[in-house]
């Protein structure tokens, strides 16, 4: 491929470089030019993490060809406040909060430029639709929406610039103020760098060859073609990890390649080092694998059936764990009851979808050290397990945090960087890997996908005398997070109640799936669901109002837990009142009063959307209705 | 009327801090040179505003601007173990414990100040980069304070460690699951507002109000933060969000397939904070990450079945299910009312 001679004005200088054709203009910014501020999020044109002017016009540079811009101009994030002086809208973001990882911050600040640009008086509506086009992981928006309508106040003179100023702890008290995040200006300005955005001098990049199948035996691995490419540094199969294979947060069931079978779709089997990422994705491509199938298992329930496939010999009923909670007697319980109701519910997987796609680099230091910069959420055990796995005393393994661009969880498991702390150790040259959104989503923990049966027994007055539980997780292929997700989800799953008899049983079993792991809210949310849902159609039944039916049962100071935990102060009942009186409710049976409801619609609501509804006036008219 | 609206409350509960375990974290601080503070430990930034609040804690306890803190974090060589970024911990295990530490070089400070005053060391008071004792007219800056201990050969450290006291739970074979297994917990309830399309079966989440413990709000438009991007996960999740998979092979690679939440989708959110203190901890704080995602989703079934009488038991509640389930209950009060027509 030849180059092509790309002239152009970026961020108000005039550029004439060769570029290589197969680049997009993002690649462009970021690997030659090294303008890291825009980052790719998807590849795709889902996610404006990549979002850039144009000769004026915000533009997803992941979309377009390096050749298209030729002759253009082009301003990335970095234009904004290109002498430091961050600009008004950077500014208001700072202020307003409204950056929190900050990866979707900069293609976010371009958006919102662009908006203010295109109409100086937006309304909050105008300002939503559109900045629909970026996605931001973290923040619920609702502080970007704010830091848009303070920019444009200021712009417009109806507030003063000292608006945008350090909230006053002049009277010295800092506790309690919303001070300005000390990480802000970092975030809106794109000057922040994540591992991704990094570069060391010699780097090679890497590329991980993974399994097509859900469960097969490795029957061979064929690296030779590979290692025969120009360019190719290393290749890296399980059989080359010196110490003892195995992380997990609790049971250390996943080698850092697929060692003998792999176990789900995506699962790393090999991993190549070379000068460059096309050519490490060429020598993947060569490496030939000879798989032999085995009889693979989806389901949890089927999983826990005799005869079904054994995804790992240690556990031969494919139960990762299970947690029971017991207090009293339920059967007793139920018997006592006015009201006894069971319902099933379920819950699906869903991906953290952090902004940020895993990423990370690794090097030999001067004094032997293993070093890994990742955005890692658990250092501490990282640095344990990868001693053990690559056979090294602590002291000689160090793992360096680099910005999170959004966990949630999801980067507690230690997924890739041992195959990054092997090629550094093989090649003794620093190697990055930088997953691509698809990898991140094929290959890395999901939330558990659940199925809950719950039976709760209650008298005629609201109070529960009863609750059994039965929770099934599908906990894919590795253990991960798993035992934790179990026993929090078993704990928390009764609610805040007094229960006198309680039956709490949560499985976490091993499948062919994609491994689940630690997600925000960590198996509460799922059994929390199951039992909230459940006290509304409860009271529905009784007649209560769904305040009233968990004051009856609700925990007070000095309450005693379901796992015989005594309790000091318990705000609950603070937050019961604190919510109905806030949101102005109207009092009554769940009883789908909705229609009549007098409490709907006050000025703390959005209004609704009707999509397009700026373009066509009919469709107001029939929202109104 | 093609769209109708409803409401619906939750409830939650939640422990703060690693799970049926003991939870620790360490700190280093120093007041350095000119009057600032260097606070270092373990753990960085996930986006919730850790670094924030440190420096808000360490320039509280040592009586400097939080813009005069430095913090050194995240390097497993370079500073002591903090554990891990997650479980909600990190304003209660690392909040707590740099305010140990702050509290140890303060200490250091106002005694060589004590000395050289010749005052009792309870009379000093720091604050806003300043250090004083009272009814005296002695009151320096922070930085020149630092000169004095450091010509008296002292340099203001401090350091600490913090721990909780908690234990497994008895969940081996024939357990009952008894245990401790926090010594924080928070509280919270939130109500949805939303509004069904009966036509297409769309939900619209239009407001959420939302009341939280958190123990003490070191940053509260952090925690506003925090509550609101738990929301609208907890609604992508409710609603739209869908991990799939056939065979072991997912149809969801990507965000064309895998949808989120845009700023379209998302509520009003409406955030009360309510502050009951830990009492174990020196500053009360506790947390919010996670249980703010927690009442979300039952709290929107709830008010769906307001709206329109149904219920949804398997997430997400996708336009296709609230039309299935709507349809079914049209055809099973039909089928009610033709018996009582009998
Ligand atoms: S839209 Fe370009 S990276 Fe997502
Ligand atoms: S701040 Fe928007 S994705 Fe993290």
């Amino acid at each position: 491929m030849v180059d092509i001679r790309l002239n152009a004005t970026i961020n108000g200088r005039k550029v004439s470089r060769d570029a290589k054709p197969h680049l997009r203009l993002l690649d462009f910014l970021r690997d030659d030019l090294n303008l890291t501020g825009n980052k790719e999020g998807c590849g795709a044109g889902e996610c404006g993490t990549c979002s850039v002017f144009v000769d004026g016009v915000l533009m997803k540079s992941c979309l377009m060809p390096v050749a298209k811009a030729q002759g253009a101009t082009v301003d990335t994030i970095e234009s904004l406040a290109k002498s430091g002086e961050l600009s008004v809208l950077q500014k208001a973001f700072h202020k307003a909060g409204a950056s929190q990882c900050g990866y979707c911050i900069p293609g976010m600040v371009m958006a919102a430029t662009a908006a203010l640009r295109a109409n100086p008086f937006a309304d909050r509506e105008e300002i939503k639709e559109r900045l629909g086009g970026n996605i931001c992981r973290c923040t619920g928006y609702q502080k970007i929406f704010d830091a848009v309508e303070l920019a444009r106040d200021v712009q417009n003179g109806r507030l003063p610039s000292t608006a945008l100023l350090e909230t006053d702890t002049a009277d010295g008290d800092v506790i309690g103020k919303s001070v300005r995040r000390i990480d802000a200006p970092s975030k809106v300005s794109g000057r922040l760098k994540y591992a991704g955005d990094m570069i060391m001098p010699g780097m090679l990049h890497v590329q991980v060859l993974r399994s097509p199948h859900a469960h097969a035996r490795i029957v061979s691995i064929d690296t030779s073609a590979a290692l025969a490419i120009a360019g190719v540094e290393s290749v890296i199969t399980s059989a080359d990890v010196p110490g003892k294979d195995g992380f997990g947060v609790f049971v250390h069931d996943q080698p850092i390649m697929a060692r003998d079978k792999v176990r789900y779709v995506g699962e790393a089997v090999a991993a190549v080092a070379a000068e460059d990422a096309l050519t490490a994705k060429r020598a993947v491509a060569a490496i030939k694998v000879v798989y032999e199938p085995l009889a693979p298992v989806f389901d949890p329930d089927e999983a826990m059936r005799e005869g079904a496939a054994i995804v790992h010999d240690y556990a031969p009923d494919n139960i990762t764990k299970h947690i029971p909670i017991r207090v009293g007697d339920v059967e007793a319980g139920f018997a006592e009851s006015d009201l006894v109701i069971e319902e099933n519910y379920s819950t699906q997987a869903i991906e953290h979808a952090y902004l940020e796609p895993e990423a990370g680099l690794a090097y030999i230091d001067h004094d032997d050290v293993v070093t890994v910069v990742s955005p890692s959420q658990n250092i501490t055990h990282h640095r344990h397990m990868l001693a053990r796995i690559i056979a090294k005393p602590i002291s000689k393994v160090r793992f360096i945090m680099s910005p999170v661009g959004g966990g949630f969880g999801g980067k507690e498991d230690m997924i890739y960087q041992g195959m990054l702390a092997l090629l550094a150790m093989k090649t003794m040259r620093p190697v990055r890997l930088v997953y691509t959104r698809e990898e991140s989503i094929i290959s890395t923990a999901k939330r558990h996908p659940s199925r809950t049966t719950l039976r709760m027994g209650v008298t005629r007055d609201g109070r529960i005398k009863a609750l059994a539980m039965r929770m099934v997780c599908d906990g894919g292929a590795y253990g991960l997070s798993t035992e934790g997700v179990m026993r929090k989800a078993a704990i928390l799953a009764a609610g805040p109640y007094n229960i006198p008899n309680v039956r709490i049983d949560t499985f976490g079993i091993y499948t062919n799936n994609t491994p689940s792991g630690a997600f925000r809210s960590f198996g509460a949310l799922q059994t929390q669901f199951a039992t909230e849902s459940h006290l509304d159609i409860i009271a529905e039944r009784l007649g209560l109002d769904p305040f009233e039916i968990r004051r009856i049962n609700a925990m007070r100071d000095g309450a005693t837990t379901h796992t015989k935990q005594k309790l000091g102060s318990v705000s609950l009942m603070r937050a019961l009142d604190a919510a109905e009186q806030a949101s102005n409710w109207e009092a009554g049976a769940p009883t789908v009063r909705g229609p009549t409801r007098g409490d709907l619609g006050h000025d703390d609501v959005r209004p609704s959307v009707t999509l397009g509804a700026r373009f066509a006036a009919d469709d107001k008219q029939e929202a109104a209705e | 009327m093609a769209r109708k609206r409803g409401r619906g409350m939750a409830a939650c509960w939640y422990g703060i801090a690693r799970t049926a375990t003991i939870d620790r974290a360490a700190a280093w601080a120093e007041i350095d040179d000119g009057g600032s503070a260097k606070i270092v430990t373990g753990v960085t930034e996930i986006g919730e505003g850790i670094l924030t609040v440190l420096a808000q804690i360490a320039a509280h306890e040592i009586g400097v601007k939080p813009e005069h803190v430095v913090i050194g974090d995240n390097d497993t060589a370079r500073a002591p173990e903090a554990a891990h970024a997650g479980a909600s911990r990190q304003t209660y295990m690392i909040g707590n414990v740099v305010a140990l530490a702050s509290r140890e070089a303060r200490k250091r400070l106002v005694d060589v100040m004590a000395e050289m005053w010749d005052v009792s060391a309870e009379t000093i008071h720091t604050g806003n980069g300043e250090i004083w004792a009272e009814n005296t007219n002695h009151r320096i800056s922070m930085g020149e304070a630092v000169a004095c201990a450091k010509n008296r050969g002292v340099v203001p450290i401090g350091s600490a460690t913090f721990g909780t006291d908690t234990t497994g739970i008895a969940d081996g074979k024939g357990g009952d699951g008894s245990g401790r297994p926090w010594q924080a917990y928070v509280f919270g309830c939130q109500v949805a507002e939303v509004e069904v399309d009966t036509i297409t079966g769309e939900v619209q989440v239009l407001a959420v109000w939302a009341a939280h413990d958190v123990g003490r709000a070191v940053n509260p438009q952090g925690v506003e933060g925090q509550i609101e991007g738990g929301i609208v996960q907890a609604i992508g999740q409710g609603l739209m969000e869908d991990y799939q998979l056939k065979d072991g092979h997912t149809s969801t690679s990507g965000f064309a397939k895998y949808i989120l939440p845009t700023s379209l989708d998302v509520p009003r959110v409406n955030s009360i904070i309510i502050e009951d203190p830990d009492p174990i901890g020196p500053l009360g704080v506790k947390g919010i990450g996670e249980p703010a995602m927690v009442p979300t989703i039952p709290a929107v079934m709830n008010a769906i079945y307001d709206a329109v009488g149904v219920r949804v038991f398997d997430l997400p509640a996708t336009p296709e299910k609230i039309l299935l389930a709507m349809r079914e209950k049209a055809r099973r009060e039909a089928a009610t009312s033709m018996q009582a027509a009998e």
